[in-house]
């Protein structure tokens, strides 16, 4: 089961400790997924081993050990306003949809973002595709545009407010 | 609850059936795309729903795969639309 | 105590079942792709997230509610995803390239 080039360590720059760190808790958190999905039994042992080794060293080539410190209680509070937020947007678009008088001032906005391309820049994409009434449609060198509902609301305010939640939670370097 | 949950479930597969009406007329791609995240979502409800009404703890699976396949078929599908388009960069340069 | 469930999870999933109607609407009425996209991906999350919150009172074991919130999980950030992707795509043939 294992990938074309070997398993040649991928991260250098990361010290050995860190990264079998980081390799054990990944492994921690497949295996109580697979405990969650399969069930507990004896019988599953060798086909277990198999599925989290794979999904660990998938996971270590996809996404590197990172770097930055992270707060538990930065990322809690960045999991509760996600959750808060796309309820919000359900809310926003129902009320839309079901209004008479079809309130919709589409457009686009664009939102200068701090983020380095890449891998953060598309996290932040992604948190933010479930703000109420924005999805993000493209980038252009520094900004990231955005599709709005309704050009009107505060939506470059709300886009900097998740930006410093998402930095204090993951990237705190 | 299960008479509740089974109309529950007429219910949203009615949703489906008209959403998927919606979008059959839509004029591009990006509409069809769509279809597959409305089966997904609903679909997924559906079973669910269905599952715990009728007491097939398998359906559950079932729908935990939907998610995944959905999920897949939808970034295949837009991210083969989109190496057709040059602009952003990174992610269609290796079709040029 | 099964009274509190059954209340629990009728009222979730009504409440999911409004939204996926919302979503619905939304997708009829909305003008054009990328207002029906935040019609499709917005309101129909938000009515799994609320199915999945009104079954997991009726959910067998420990197990099977998480694998449910499990679920849920995976297709919120299927929505949150592939919104965007498609979203990209339709801005790229808005502008006819």
């Amino acid at each position: 089961m294992r990938g074309p080039s070997g398993k040649r360590d991928a991260h250098t720059g990361v010290g050995v400790g860190a990264s079998w760190r980081s390799a054990a808790s990944r492994a921690a958190w497949f295996l109580c997924l697979w405990l969650v999905l399969a069930g507990a039994s004896l019988d599953d042992i060798p086909a277990a081993t198999i599925a989290v080794a794979t999904a660990t060293w998938t996971s270590l080539r996809l996404l590197e050990p990172g770097t930055s410190r992270r707060s538990p209680r930065a990322i809690l509070r960045l999991a509760l306003l996600f959750l808060y937020q796309s309820i919000v947007a359900g809310v926003d678009v129902a009320r839309r949809a079901l209004d008479p008088g079809l309130p919709l001032r589409p457009g686009f906005v664009a939102y200068p973002t701090r983020l380095p391309r890449g891998l953060r820049r598309n996290v932040f994409a992604t948190l933010t595709s479930l703000l109420p009434g924005t999805v993000p449609a493209g980038e252009e060198e520094a900004q990231l545009l955005y599709h709005c509902l309704d050009v009107d609301q505060p939506v470059i305010a709300e886009l900097d407010q998740e930006e410093a939640a998402l930095a204090r939670a993951l990237y705190n370097d | 609850m299960t008479e509740f949950l089974t109309v529950a479930v007429g219910f949203i597969l009615a949703m489906l059936a008209l959403g998927l009406l919606s979008i059959l007329r839509g004029p591009g791609d990006a509409d069809r795309v769509m279809a597959t995240q409305l089966i997904g979502t609903g679909g997924i409800a559906t079973l669910l729903l269905l599952g715990t009404a009728a007491s097939i703890p398998a359906a559950i699976d079932v729908a935990l795969t939907l998610a995944l396949l959905a999920t897949f078929t939808s970034i295949a599908f837009v991210k083969k639309g989109l190496s057709r388009f040059a602009a952003d960069g990174t992610a269609s340069t290796e079709d040029e | 105590m099964s009274l509190a469930r059954d209340v629990m999870t009728i009222a979730a999933v009504s409440a999911g079942a409004f939204f996926f109607l919302a979503g619905t609407v939304g997708l009829l009425r909305f003008p054009d792709t990328l207002t029906r996209l935040h019609a499709l991906t917005k309101a129909d999350n938000l009515g799994l997230g609320l199915v999945v919150l009104g079954l997991l009172p009726q959910a067998a074991s420990l197990r099977d509610g998480l694998k449910l919130v499990g679920i849920w999980l995976l297709g919120l950030l299927a929505g949150a995803t592939v919104s965007q992707l498609i979203a990209r795509a339709a801005r790229h043939g808005q502008l006819n390239r």
